[in-house]
C-alpha cells in the first residue's frame, strides 16, 4: 500500500494542522499510536482522533480513497472493461461504432435537437440493460432521472413489449427459454426506477442519494439523466456559478460510473452559436461541459433521415451512422425501412388512424 | 432549515450552525471541497452532510415504472389525458393532451389554431368520465382580442359536438363562467400573469388548463435581431414557469405558436426536424423548441371538406415530435360546432 501523507488525507484542515505540528507526517507515523495518545499528543478530541486513525490506517474504505490506493495495471483495466460489457442499442450499426454498445462504467452524452430521438434512445437503453445474460445482455436494472418530463410510461411499455418479442424470436436453447419466462414486460417495468426533478437543486440532491441507492441495488447498471441541460439552463444565469456547479456535477458522475460500474447516460440540448456571421448548432452548456463525458454522441437530421455521430471517444474512431425510430424503438435504418410498413405489435393496436410514417420522435 | 431533523451527529450540526449555512439549496449546490473548506470538516463528514440534507430535500423516492402504470403516483403519471372532444384527434394523440408538459400548436395565420384552444377550454370543463378535468381554463391572449362571439357559438353548439354526453348534463355546465381571460400586452405583464394570477387560479382549483395564444407574438415583437441573448433569457424564464406550473398542479399547457418561412439554401444553424417538404417552421427557434414536449403543426390544405350542409377548408394536423407519439397526421375541419378530425375514409372532396 502506498504511504499516505497526512497533508493529502481527506481530514478536516484544522485536524491536519495539529497532526503535522505534533510531528505526524505520514500514515506510518500513526501505526503504533493509540487513540488516547494521539488525542493528547496532537491536542484533538477523541472523536477526531478516532477518525484520523480510521482514515489513515485502514484505507480500506473505497469511497474515500479511490485511485489513491488502488493501483491497477493497464492489463487489469482491459480485463475489467471486457468483463463489464456494454448495453446494446438495438441499432447494430451504432453498436458497431460504439464497440458493442453503450459502455458500462463510463459516461456517455447524447446531444441532439428536440424530437430527434434522445429520449427514445434512453428508453431503449433502459429496456436493453435488462436483457438476460444468456441472450448476451447484462440482466441489470436502470435508474431514469427525468428533468424535462419527457419520460412517458406508455412509450416504455411499447419498447419493452418489442424487446420481449425480439428475444422470444431469438430463443434457441433450454437456458434461453427458461430465462424468457421471467423476462416479461412487467419485469422490465419493475426494473426501471423513475426520479423526476424540477430544478438543478433537486437533481444535485438525487445525485448525492444515488450512491446509497446503487450500493443497495447493485443490479442497477444504467443511470440516465434526461436532460442535464434543462435544469442548468433554466435557473443558473450566473455563468461562473453554473460552471462551478457543473464541474462538481461532472466529477460526481464520473465517480458514480467508475465506483458502481454503471453506465451513465446524459442527454443535452443543442443551441445556436453564431461565429463570424455564420450560425450553427452546438451542444449546450458551453465548452467546459464538453469535457464531462467520456464520449459524446450527436443525433441529427440529414434531410428526412436521422443520423448518429460519435465524437470525442478515447477508444473509437469518429463515425456517423443512420438510424430509425420505429414503433418498437431505436433501430437500424436499413432494416426498419423494409419492415416498418408491415410490422408490429405496437402499430397494430392503433393502426386505424392514418399514419404517414412509423416514426417516433 | 431545521437542523434537528437531520440525522447527523452533534459535532457536524454544530459545524453547520457555526458556518451559518442555513439553506438546503446552498448546501446541495456547493461541491464537496467547497463545503469542506466552509465547514472545516473531513471528507467523509461532508459526504454525510450532503446525503442527510438531500434525503430531507427529496419529495418522492425513486418509483418503478410498474408502480406508475398501476397509477400509484398520479403526480408523476396521471394515467389519463385531456380530450380534444373528437375521437379522431384523440386517436392521433393517444388520448389527448398530456397533463404534464408543454404542448405546442404551430401554424400559419388562419390555419385554425385558436379553434383548438377554444375547444380545449370547453372540453376541460367536463368530468373526467367525459374526457375533461372537471375545472375551468385560463386563456392568455397576447395577439388578438379574445374571440368571445365564437366562444358563445361553440357553447350553444356543444350538444352537436358531443353526442357522447347527455344534453341535460351539458346544460348544467356554465361554460363561459369558467374561462378566465387574460390579455397581456407586453412581456412583463405576461410574466406577472403566469407567476401570480395563473398560480392563484391553479391553487384555488378553479382551472386545470393553461392556453397561451400565442407565445410568438410578444417574443417576436419586443426584441430586435441583435437582442437574441436577452430574448432567450426571457423565453427560458417564461417556459420554466409554465413547466413548473404544469408539473406542480398536473395541468396541461397548450401554447399556440406562429411560423416562420424557410429561407432556401443550406443553413447549418437551422433545425428542420426532418420536415424536408415544409416551407414554414415553428417560430422562436431552437431555444423554445427545447422547452416543448409535444409539437404539433396545423396546415391549411387546398381542398374542401363537407359535412352535412357545411363546408370547411381541410386542415392537416401533424405530430412533429412527442416522446410517446409516432410522426403521424390526420385531416380535420373547422365547423360551427368546433374542430373535428376526419378518418381517411371519411374524406369527401
Amino acid at each position: 500500500m502506498m504511504l499516505r501523507t497526512v497533508s493529502s488525507s481527506p481530514l478536516a484542515p484544522s485536524v491536519k494542522v495539529r497532526l503535522i505540528n505534533a510531528g505526524f507526517h505520514t500514515a506510518a507515523d500513526l501505526t503504533e499510536v493509540q487513540p488516547l495518545q494521539l488525542c493528547k499528543a496532537a491536542g484533538i478530541s477523541p472523536e477526531e482522533a478516532d477518525e484520523v486513525l480510521r482514515t489513515l490506517r485502514d484505507d480500506s474504505s473505497p469511497l474515500q480513497q479511490g485511485a489513491a490506493v488502488q493501483s491497477l495495471t493497464a492489463l487489469d483495466l482491459l480485463h475489467q472493461e471486457e468483463t463489464r460489457g456494454s448495453i446494446v442499442t438495438f441499432c447494430s450499426e451504432l453498436d458497431a461504432v460504439l464497440g458493442g454498445g453503450v459502455p458500462v462504467g463510463k459516461t456517455t452524452e447524447i446531444c441532439g435537437v428536440p424530437g430527434v430521438g434522445k429520449t427514445q434512445l434512453c428508453v431503449q437503453l433502459a429496456v436493453d440493460v435488462q436483457i438476460p445474460v444468456c441472450f448476451g445482455g447484462l440482466g441489470g436494472e436502470a435508474v431514469f432521472i427525468d428533468t424535462e418530463g419527457g419520460f412517458v410510461v406508455e412509450r416504455l411499455v411499447g419498447v419493452a413489449e418489442a424487446a420481449v418479442k425480439h428475444c422470444a424470436a431469438l430463443a434457441e436453447d433450454e437456458e434461453q427459454r427458461k430465462a424468457l419466462e421471467s423476462f416479461s414486460v412487467e419485469k422490465i417495468l419493475s426494473g426501471v426506477f423513475l426520479i423526476r426533478c424540477q430544478d438543478h437543486t433537486e437533481l444535485l440532491a438525487e445525485l448525492h442519494l444515488l450512491h446509497d441507492f446503487l450500493r443497495k441495488r447493485p443490479q442497477v447498471q444504467l443511470v440516465v439523466i434526461d436532460s442535464v441541460a434543462f435544469p442548468f439552463r433554466h435557473e443558473l444565469e450566473d455563468l461562473s456559478h453554473r460552471t462551478r456547479i457543473l464541474t462538481g456535477f461532472s466529477q460526481q458522475l464520473t465517480h458514480l460510473s467508475a465506483q458502481h460500474g454503471a453506465a451513465v447516460v446524459l442527454t443535452n440540448q443543442m443551441t445556436t452559436k453564431v461565429s463570424s456571421g455564420q450560425s450553427k448548432l452546438v451542444p449546450a452548456l458551453g465548452e467546459i461541459w464538453g469535457h464531462a463525458a467520456t464520449q459524446r454522441l450527436i443525433l441529427h437530421w440529414e434531410g428526412a433521415q436521422r443520423f448518429a455521430s460519435l465524437y470525442k471517444s478515447s477508444s473509437h474512431r469518429d463515425a456517423t451512422v443512420p438510424y430509425h425510430i420505429t414503433a418498437e424503438g431505436f433501430r437500424d435504418a436499413s432494416v426498419s425501412a423494409s419492415s416498418a410498413s408491415s410490422l408490429s405489435p405496437a402499430a397494430g393496436s392503433h393502426s386505424k388512424r392514418p399514419r404517414t410514417e412509423h416514426q417516433h420522435s | 432549515m431545521d437542523w434537528e431533523k437531520l440525522e447527523l451527529n452533534p459535532k457536524i450540526i454544530n459545524a453547520l450552525k457555526k458556518a451559518n449555512v442555513n439553506s438546503a439549496k446552498k448546501i446541495l449546490s456547493l461541491p464537496a471541497p467547497d463545503l469542506q473548506r466552509l465547514l472545516q470538516l473531513s471528507n467523509s463528514e461532508v459526504q454525510l452532510v450532503h446525503t442527510a440534507v438531500a434525503a430531507l430535500y427529496r419529495s418522492v423516492p425513486p418509483v418503478t415504472a410498474l408502480q406508475l402504470t398501476r397509477g400509484e403516483f398520479p403526480s408523476l403519471e396521471p394515467g389519463h389525458r385531456l380530450s380534444f372532444a373528437c375521437p379522431v384527434l384523440d386517436g392521433l394523440l393517444h388520448g389527448g393532451l398530456p397533463l404534464l408538459g408543454i404542448t405546442e400548436l404551430a401554424g400559419e395565420s388562419a390555419a385554425g389554431k385558436t379553434q383548438f384552444g377554444l375547444q380545449l377550454s370547453l372540453s376541460v370543463q367536463y368530468s373526467r368520465e367525459h374526457g375533461g378535468l372537471g375545472a375551468g381554463a385560463v386563456y392568455i391572449c397576447t395577439e388578438d382580442p379574445f374571440p368571445i362571439k365564437r366562444l358563445r357559438q361553440l357553447i350553444t353548439q356543444q350538444s352537436r359536438l358531443r353526442p357522447d354526453v347527455p344534453p341535460a348534463l351539458i346544460r348544467t355546465i356554465r361554460f363561459s363562467d369558467n374561462i378566465y381571460i387574460e390579455h397581456t400586452a407586453d412581456l412583463e405583464a405576461l410574466q406577472t400573469c403566469v407567476t401570480q394570477r395563473v398560480r392563484t387560479l391553479l391553487e384555488r382549483g378553479l382551472v386545470r388548463l393553461i392556453v397561451v395564444d400565442s407565445v410568438a407574438a410578444l417574443f417576436r415583437s419586443e426584441f430586435q435581431a441583435d437582442e437574441a441573448i436577452e430574448r432567450a433569457r426571457h423565453l427560458l424564464a417564461f417556459s420554466a414557469t409554465l413547466h413548473r406550473l404544469s408539473h406542480t398542479y398536473s395541468v396541461p399547457v397548450f401554447c399556440i405558436n406562429q411560423v416562420t418561412d424557410v429561407v432556401d439554401g443550406p443553413n447549418p444553424g437551422r433545425c428542420d426536424y426532418g420536415l424536408v417538404e415544409s416551407k414554414v417552421l415553428p417560430a422562436l427557434g431552437i431555444i423554445w423548441a427545447n422547452q416543448v414536449m409535444v409539437r404539433l403543426m396545423l396546415r391549411r390544405q387546398e381542398r374542401c371538406l363537407r359535412s352535412g350542409e357545411q363546408t370547411s377548408a381541410a386542415r392537416k394536423l401533424e405530430v412533429v415530435f412527442a416522446p410517446h407519439l409516432a410522426r403521424a397526421s390526420c385531416l380535420c375541419g373547422v365547423w360551427e360546432e368546433g374542430v373535428r378530425g376526419i378518418t381517411q375514409e371519411g374524406v369527401v372532396e
